[in-house]
Formats: structure tokens, C-alpha cells, sequence
């Protein structure tokens, strides 16, 4: 029985995982079927431990990518407790899980309680510590560091009963310091920084309950939602900012800009699952409301020396109703053919007046009245087929039909020039096909094979998806403990319209290799291409003097080679040992440099940006020895190295990392 | 002629015989064999249906789910006498286990989902005996299991910019419906697939990143039409910020290039203004002025 358990962990620690950060130690510890205690079963596992790590480089991209940093961890625990008789007083079973409780940068908790017929109480908390250093975006004066943290409650009450109710209630609150940056006086004006200090907060209730009448289930479901932000901004003192030839400062500049809203929303469905056919209908209705204020005074000098000061009040509110609607028709004529149609309506209309005043002593009060109206109506229709032709092969199909109608009306009214509104109206049509089929042309092999192909005649932007089709394989072989498999697929796209043409080839190769070799041997290795290369039109100016319109093309390639390799042996059933190497490595257009002299200003600064070579590696180590039954020591190192071939914009963003841990992996 | 009808009768009457129903016999009967299933199945929450007894046979124990298991019995096993889930066919799969799980909201649309229509069905994810986790009754850990079909997925989760799915933080079914999803708001066509929807039907990246939500005032018209992947991919990229380009003005520039789609200028995109030199460095990082590009409250350019 041992072996079987031994055998059966190592199979699931070894299949086909990514490259996981080092700790926690996915070993189990303590008796496979738990211990009981009175009525009930107990399994555990806690591992605590140290996490360390050293960073040789950029560590703002570190922390971005990676972010593990020293200190005592909870790296995990396991707690499960089950009713053997099912019949618990006030519960049943409890599973709790955490992950990285003590500091992480990644920590959760998923509690479960239930009782049977009674109750299920779910409730998950996360907290990700998030840092971006937003180098290449904006020379990192659009830095994050972060706190989110998300948790989520759901009770339902009988939840195997005929009427059913549900409770619950989600947070989501994203705090901390971060940058960002301003443009002041005239929207071609210098850029100054600013220091925020993050303050959102989301809240939602919910309330609801299922009915279950004659085979049919009807669900329904009210929500509340409330969200705020009321970051704070800051201005560290006079600045010339970042441009050093423009003449704009600022001296002194201060902004609040509160906003407040909710979004209260309803849900029905109805749902039924017959022996020839099924039915589903929904019906949502969202209504979100938001108000918002911002008030701006910045006091200095204007982009040609002048003094100048300015005061900006912004008032005004935004809504978004949106009410969707659905209806699926399975009908199951026999044994191996499935058809489904569906039916969905989705319309929006999002409004908002903003009312905007400016104060500006040189040029006494504007006030300007902005009107926006963005509407959206997409209807949509698609049937989808499956047909087993035998017990080996299956064919499906499907076809969508869309029309989405998108209304847009801007209005203006600046005095004393008065009103404008400039209206917009399209219509989209698009057709989808989807051919596929599986064949196991013996018990453990299977072939997949699908195609998509899609037009549409109106795409809203330049680089949607207008001619596109999609082709893929997968074949894959599973017996025992070994699993193979390797596939491709390619979405293209070409979207032609008046004045550009955009293209898009994406085509990315695998293959995996699994297999459990002995009870005390497993490896795992994949390798992925991904490649994708886009060419699309460009106009812009090079020279704000002379208004000189260039059009050109941006040409963007990126050739992705994706490794991964995991070997783990377990050494006379006391020790676990794992080793694995993990890189992914863009070669871009084949460039480790960057070009040569190009005398053409404008093909000087769109050539560094038309691919991005670069590699993220990571071999990793771990051991775990088995001191007894109920405890384990373990320990592991994890290196990190990401280096690019060439910087955007100069700057080096490369770094090397060491980290590691030691823990102890222990079961009362 | 006499003889003939005899036989004809005797041979109805064994049919008949043969195609008398199997009977409901419990599932005390079936711990005698399969005592290894049995032994921790009080963990299972198939065994609610037990622990109730008020279910009808055909509701409890392992007869609802394997079928009445009379005839396995008085055949010492057998998976030709029962209802076995490693010969049925897909479809019957789903018949099966939706009997039961049919109820629940997350399912409805399973019938329609792209999984049961390529035959990837309940017991292709979901190990009822031997599962590795005890939520949901995963056959392996959730990324994992997903990984097995969605290599390329897997590859885009080992780049240097991704989502905190390996690290534990966050799981696919933070954002996809593996058992089907109601139809897309956002995009038009097949595309995308399985991906659950938030609050009001939108992207699911607005669960967590709520302040992208609005509603605003001046709304990024393509966010709130095609969604959040016409600049950022989901999953990992090479780029900072899950961003389709490694430098944001040939994101910017590729859709603002006065081509003729929709809008209020040449009845196109709006195209990149005369006062923008993109000679001049400061020009080419237009987050760094448009800041609210996800949509403002205050300045229908997103700079305040």
C-alpha cells in the first residue's frame, strides 16, 4: 500500500508541471489516510521554514518577475478534517489550505466548511504584494508597490436540497506607494512626477437562492457592489521636469481626485437537462454609477518661460447599464449526436457628463461641458454539433453569426464657441466556422484536429481580428505512467482597411514527454515554440515644426523557445530529490545586437523596438529527507537569471538571483 | 408447428429473463471487493448521498453513480454488469454525472461548453476515487491538469512577466469556465473560449482589477469593445505589464495610425497629433501623459 501511495504522489508531483518557485515542498508527510480522532479523520501537514534570496542586478525587475525575498515563512499547510460517519454535530468536513503565510509576496488561504444537508461555508483570502518598476514604460516613474488583497465568502444554506440560498460577500482593496506622473499647462508640456499612495477599495454582497421545480432549476442572484478610490497626489517641490530643454516648471501643484459609485446587479436562469434535450436561459441587469471630482491647481512657468498658474475643477458622473440575455437549445436525438444553438443579446449604453472648469488668470475662466455616450448591441448566434461516428472517432462542427452595432456621440460645448457633437455609428457582421475531430485510433493514442475560420466586415479597430483562421493539432499518447504528447497551432489575421494593412501570424509547436519510469524515478520535459510576427501601418510626425506625416510600417517579430526539464528520484524511501531547469528564451528576428548605423532617423527609432531578444532561466534543486513519519526536512536553491540582448530605451533591466529555503515539513 | 411455438415462447421467456433489470443492492455490497475505494470514501462528498438516507437508491451511494449493481454481484464483477465509467462513451459520461451536478449555476452551459464538444468530459479532469485534491475531486493539481492540454498556456506561465499562476497565487479557474461559459461580450467570433465573465459580463480580468471597470466618462472605447487583450495578454508575455510590444508607442501607434475604422476623426482612429514629434524621446512613451489610458473621469485624452 505504501508503494501504491509512493508511487501515486510521484506520478502527481511529476506529470507535466510548469517550473514552480522551489518552496513549498510538494512531498506529503504524516499517514497517507490520516488519523482518527473520536468521530472524525484528520489529515495535516504544516511546513515552516526559511526563505532566503540574494539578488545581483536590476532588483526592481527582479521584484517584479520574481520577488521572494528572506525571512520565516509558513511556506504551506494541508488541514483536512472529515466526519467518518457523515452525520458531525456541526460539521462534517473542514479543508484549509495555505500558501506563503509569513511574508510572501503570493499568500492565500481556502478554508471549506460543510455540513451535510445543513450548510457549505466557502471562503478564500489572497494578498499579492505587487512591484513594477515600469522601466520601459515610463522610466519608472509609473512604479507600483502594492498590496491587493482579494477575499471571498459564499454560504449556501440545504445545499442539497430542492430550494437552496446563498449569501456572500468579496473585498478587493489595493493599497500602497506608487508614482506617476503629470502634464501640465498644454498637452505638449514637460511631464512631472508624482507620488501616490494608492487607496482602492471594492465591496460586493450577494444574495440569492435556487429552485428546483419539475426537473427545472431556476437560479437567481442580487448583487451590490461599492468601489472608491481616494488616492492622495503629491508634488516633492519645484521641478524642472523631464524634459531639461523644455522651459515648463512647476513650482508648486497639488491635486485630489475622489471618486465613488456602485454597481447593483441581477441574475435569473433557468435550466433544465432532459434525457433528448436541454434548455438554458439567463437574463443579467447591471447598473454602475460612479461620481468623481478632481480639483488641480499647478502654479509655474509655461513651455516658452512665461509664468503661468492654473486651477482645474472636474466634476460630474459616469453610468453603465448593461442588460444581457441568453438562451441555449440542446437537442439529443440519439446516442451520438449532439446539437446546440444558442441565442445572446447584449447591449449597453455608457453615459457621462463631465463638466470641466478652468481657471487661468492670464486668460480669465473656460468652462467647458463634456457629454459622452459610448452604446454597444451585439446579437449572436452559433450552432454547434458533435456526432460519434464510432467508439473511436467524433466528429464537430459550428457555426456563429454575430451583429454588433457600436454608437459613439461626443459632445462639446466650449464657450462661448458653443455646442459640438460629432456622432458615430457602425455595424459589424461576422461569421465563424469550426470543423474538428478527435480519433483514437488505438486506446491510448489520441488525435485531435480542429479548424476555425472567421470573417468580419466591419472590424472596429485597425488590428481586430478580420480575416483570420486558426489550425490546430494535438496528438497525444497516454499509458500508464507515461504521457506524450505534441501539437501546433496558427492563428492568422489580416485586417485590410482604407488606408493600412495589418497582418498576424502566431504558430507555436509543442511537445511534453511524462513518464514515471520506476516507483522511485520520474522525469518531465516539454518544449514550446511560440512565434509570432505583425507588420501594421503607421502613420505619425517627425517633426512638430514642419507637421511632416510619415507612414511607414511597425514590424514586430518574436520567436519564443520555451524549455523545461524535471527529473525527481526518491532514495530508499527516505529521500526525495528534484531537480529542474526551466528557460524561455526570445530570439526576436535572429538580432542579439542592436542594428548596425542606420542613417534614417525614423527607421533609427523604430528599429530597436521591432523585436526584444532576450532569456529568463531558472534551474532549480530541492531535497527532502524523511526523518520519520511525520516529519521531513527539506531544502532547496533556485536561481534566476534574466538578461536582455539589447535594452529598450537603454536601460538594463538584467539581474541574477540565488534563492533558496530550509523548512521543516511536519504532521501532528 | 407445436414444437416451433415452444421454442419461440421458451425463447421469449429467456429473453425476457435476460433483460429483467439489474437490482439495487446498497453499497454494503460492494465493499467486499472493492474495499480500497470503500475505505475512504466517508471523504468522498459522493457520500453525503449515504450519510442523508433519505436519497433514493438510485441517488446513494456507489449505485448512483456505477447503476444498480445486482447483476455485478451475482456475476462476481465485471465491467459489462455495471456501469463503468472507463468504457462509456463520453456523452453518457456527462449524462451521468449531470443527473446530479446538473443543478448548479457553473455547469449550465456545459452542454455548449467547447470541452464536452470535443470530448473532454467530467472524468478527463475529475478522479472520483483517487483524486489529489480533496476540493473538487481534481485528478491533479488545477494548473497541471490543465497544462496537460494547453501546452502552449504552460509556456506562456514560464515567461518573466505572468500572472501568479505556478506561484500558487491565482488558478485558471480565476478566469475560465472549464465546464462552459455564456457567451462573450467582449470580441466577436468563436473567440475566446470557456472564459468566465465578471460581475456585469465582462472580462474577467475586472474581478480583480476592478478599477479598470469604470464606468467613466470618456471610456477607451477599444477596451470597453474588444477587451483588455487588444494591448495586454493574459497569461505571460516578454514584455512589462503583459504588453503586446515591448515598447508602447507601436502599441499605441498601430491602432492611432488615422486608418478608417471608427471615431471622430476622418471617421477613423484618432490619429497621433502634428504637436507630437516621435523624433523627440519624450513623445514615444504616451502613458507617461495619457496616464488614465484605461478610461477617465476628466479629460477625454486620458491625462487626468
Amino acid at each position: 500500500m505504501n508503494r501504491l501511495f509512493l508511487t501515486l504522489a510521484l506520478v502527481l508531483a511529476s506529470t507535466l508541471c510548469a517550473q514552480q518557485p522551489v518552496a513549498p515542498t510538494p512531498e506529503p508527510v504524516g499517514p497517507a489516510r490520516g488519523d482518527n480522532v473520536s468521530e472524525y479523520n484528520i489529515v495535516n501537514s504544516f511546513e515552516t521554514g526559511y526563505r532566503f534570496s540574494s539578488i545581483d542586478g536590476n532588483e526592481g525587475k527582479y521584484r517584479s518577475d520574481v520577488n521572494y525575498g528572506n525571512g520565516l515563512r509558513l511556506l504551506a499547510s494541508n488541514f483536512t478534517i472529515n466526519s467518518r460517519d457523515g452525520r458531525g454535530r456541526f460539521f462534517d468536513e473542514i479543508v484549509l489550505t495555505t500558501l506563503g503565510l509569513g511574508n510572501d509576496p503570493y499568500e492565500s488561504a481556502v478554508l471549506r466548511v460543510q455540513k451535510n444537508g445543513l450548510y457549505r461555508y466557502d471562503m478564500q483570502w489572497r494578498l499579492d504584494d505587487y512591484y513594477n518598476p515600469a522601466l520601459t514604460i515610463s522610466q519608472g516613474q509609473h512604479l507600483y508597490d502594492t498590496s491587493r488583497r482579494l477575499q471571498d465568502h459564499d454560504l449556501t444554506l440545504f445545499p442539497q436540497a430542492k430550494i437552496r440560498f446563498r449569501v456572500g460577500y468579496s473585498r478587493n482593496s489595493q493599497t500602497g506607494p506608487a508614482l506617476n506622473t503629470t502634464n501640465v499647462f498644454d498637452i505638449t508640456g514637460d511631464v512631472f512626477p508624482l507620488f501616490t499612495n494608492v487607496r482602492r477599495l471594492d465591496n460586493e454582497y450577494r444574495l440569492g437562492g435556487d429552485l428546483d421545480i419539475a426537473g427545472i432549476k431556476i437560479t437567481w442572484l442580487h448583487r451590490w457592489e461599492d468601489f472608491k478610490e481616494d488616492t492622495p497626489f503629491a508634488f516633492n517641490g519645484p521641478s524642472g521636469g523631464n524634459n531639461p530643454t523644455d522651459l515648463t516648471t512647476l513650482s508648486s501643484f497639488q491635486r485630489t481626485a475622489p471618486y465613488h459609485g456602485t454597481t447593483p446587479g441581477w441574475l435569473a436562469n433557468l435550466h433544465t437537462d432532459r434525457k433528448k434535450w436541454a434548455a438554458n436561459g439567463r437574463f443579467t441587469y447591471a447598473g454602475g454609477r460612479r461620481d468623481y471630482i478632481l480639483d488641480e491647481t499647478a502654479i509655474g512657468t509655461n513651455s516658452i518661460g512665461l509664468n503661468q498658474s492654473r486651477q482645474i475643477v472636474v466634476g460630474g458622473d459616469a453610468s453603465r447599464p448593461v442588460t444581457t440575455g441568453d438562451l441555449s437549445v440542446t437537442v439529443l436525438p440519439t446516442q451520438r449526436l449532439s446539437i446546440v444553438n444558442n441565442s445572446s443579446l447584449y447591449d449597453t449604453r455608457i453615459t457621462g457628463n463631465s463638466e470641466y472648469l478652468e481657471y487661468d488668470p492670464a486668460s480669465a475662466t473656460t468652462s467647458i461641458l463634456f457629454f459622452n455616450f459610448l452604446g454597444m448591441r451585439a446579437i449572436t448566434n452559433s450552432t454547434a454539433a458533435n456526432f460519434r461516428a464510432s467508439k473511436r472517432l467524433t466528429f464537430r462542427g459550428g457555426y456563429q453569426y454575430s451583429d454588433r452595432l457600436i454608437r459613439s456621440n461626443e459632445y462639446l460645448n466650449i464657450l462661448p464657441d458653443g455646442p459640438e457633437s460629432i456622432v458615430a455609428e457602425q455595424t459589424n457582421h461576422t461569421r465563424s466556422g469550426l470543423l474538428g475531430v478527435r480519433w483514437q485510433p488505438i486506446q491510448p493514442l489520441t488525435v485531435n484536429l480542429d479548424a476555425e475560420i472567421s470573417r468580419a466586415d466591419r472590424p472596429f479597430y485597425p488590428i481586430s481580428d478580420r480575416n483570420y483562421h486558426a489550425l490546430s493539432g494535438r496528438i497525444q499518447y497516454r499509458k500508464k505512467s507515461l504521457l506524450l504528447s505534441t501539437g501546433y497551432r496558427e492563428n492568422y489575421n489580416n485586417n485590410s482597411i482604407q488606408i493600412t494593412a495589418y497582418s498576424s501570424r502566431a504558430r507555436s509547436y509543442f511537445a511534453d514527454a511524462s513518464w514515471t519510469a520506476r516507483s522511485w524515478m520520474a522525469f518531465d520535459a516539454s518544449y514550446s515554440r511560440l512565434h509570432l510576427d505583425t507588420i501594421g501601418g503607421l502613420a505619425f510626425f517627425t517633426s512638430s515644426s514642419l507637421a511632416q506625416l510619415d507612414q511607414t510600417q511597425s514590424v514586430y517579430i518574436s520567436n519564443i523557445h520555451a524549455g523545461n526539464l524535471g527529473v525527481r528520484f526518491v532514495l530508499r524511501k527516505l529521500a526525495d530529490l528534484y531537480t529542474g531547469y526551466s528557460i524561455t528564451r526570445d530570439v526576436g528576428d535572429g538580432r542579439s545586437a542592436p542594428s548596425s548605423v542606420v542613417t534614417d532617423p525614423v527607421s533609427g527609432f523604430l528599429m530597436p523596438v521591432q523585436t526584444f531578444p532576450l532569456s529568463f532561466q531558472s534551474p532549480l534543486a530541492r531535497v527532502s529527507i524523511k526523518i520519520n513519519n511525520r516529519l521531513r526536512w527539506n531544502a532547496g536553491w533556485q536561481y534566476y537569471r534574466y538578461r536582455e540582448d539589447f535594452g529598450l530605451i537603454t536601460i538594463n533591466q538584467n539581474y541574477r538571483a540565488q534563492t533558496g529555503y530550509t523548512s521543516l515539513l511536519w504532521s501532528f | 408447428m407445436v414444437r416451433l411455438v415452444l421454442a419461440l415462447l421458451v425463447a421469449l421467456v429467456a429473453a425476457r429473463a435476460e433483460d429483467k433489470p439489474s437490482e439495487y443492492v446498497g453499497s454494503d455490497a460492494c465493499k467486499t471487493c472493492h474495499a480500497d475505494v470503500w475505505f475512504n470514501f466517508y471523504k468522498n462528498p459522493h457520500y453525503k448521498s449515504l450519510a442523508s438516507g433519505k436519497e433514493s437508491p438510485d441517488r446513494t451511494g456507489c449505485e448512483g453513480c456505477h447503476g444498480p449493481g445486482g447483476a455485478h454481484v451475482a456475476a462476481h464483477g465485471g465491467k459489462a454488469t455495471i456501469r463503468a465509467f472507463s468504457v462509456m462513451s463520453p456523452r453518457e459520461t456527462v449524462d451521468t454525472c449531470l443527473a446530479c451536478h446538473g443543478k448548479d449555476l457553473s455547469r449550465a452551459n456545459i452542454r455548449r461548453s467547447q470541452h464536452t464538444l470535443a470530448d473532454v468530459v467530467c472524468s478527463n479532469c475529475h478522479s472520483i476515487h483517487k483524486s489529489a485534491v480533496p476540493k473538487f475531486l481534481l485528478a491533479r493539481k488545477q494548473s497541471e491538469l490543465c497544462y496537460q492540454c494547453h501546452a502552449s498556456v504552460r509556456a506562456q506561465f514560464s515567461m518573466p512577466v505572468k500572472h501568479r499562476v505556478n506561484e500558487g497565487f491565482m488558478q485558471c479557474t480565476d478566469c475560465h469556465n472549464p465546464h462552459g461559459a455564456f457567451a462573450t461580450t467582449w470580441k466577436d467570433g468563436l473567440k475566446p473560449r470557456l472564459v468566465d465573465q465578471a460581475q456585469i459580463n465582462e472580462e474577467p480580468c475586472l474581478k480583480c482589477h476592478t478599477d479598470k471597470r469604470g464606468p467613466f466618462a470618456f471610456e477607451h472605447a477599444s477596451v470597453r469593445v474588444e477587451g483588455c487583450e487588444t494591448c495586454h495578454y493574459p497569461h505571460g508575455s516578454m514584455n512589462a505589464r503583459l504588453l503586446h510590444r515591448p515598447a508602447v508607442f507601436t502599441l499605441c501607434l498601430e491602432c492611432h495610425n488615422g486608418a478608417g475604422t471608427f471615431g471622430r476623426e476622418n471617421n477613423g482612429e484618432i490619429r497621433l497629433s502634428p504637436a507630437h514629434n516621435l523624433l523627440d524621446p519624450r513623445f514615444r512613451q504616451c502613458t507617461a501623459c495619457h496616464v488614465r489610458i484605461h478610461g477617465s473621469n476628466a479629460d477625454p485624452t486620458f491625462l487626468r
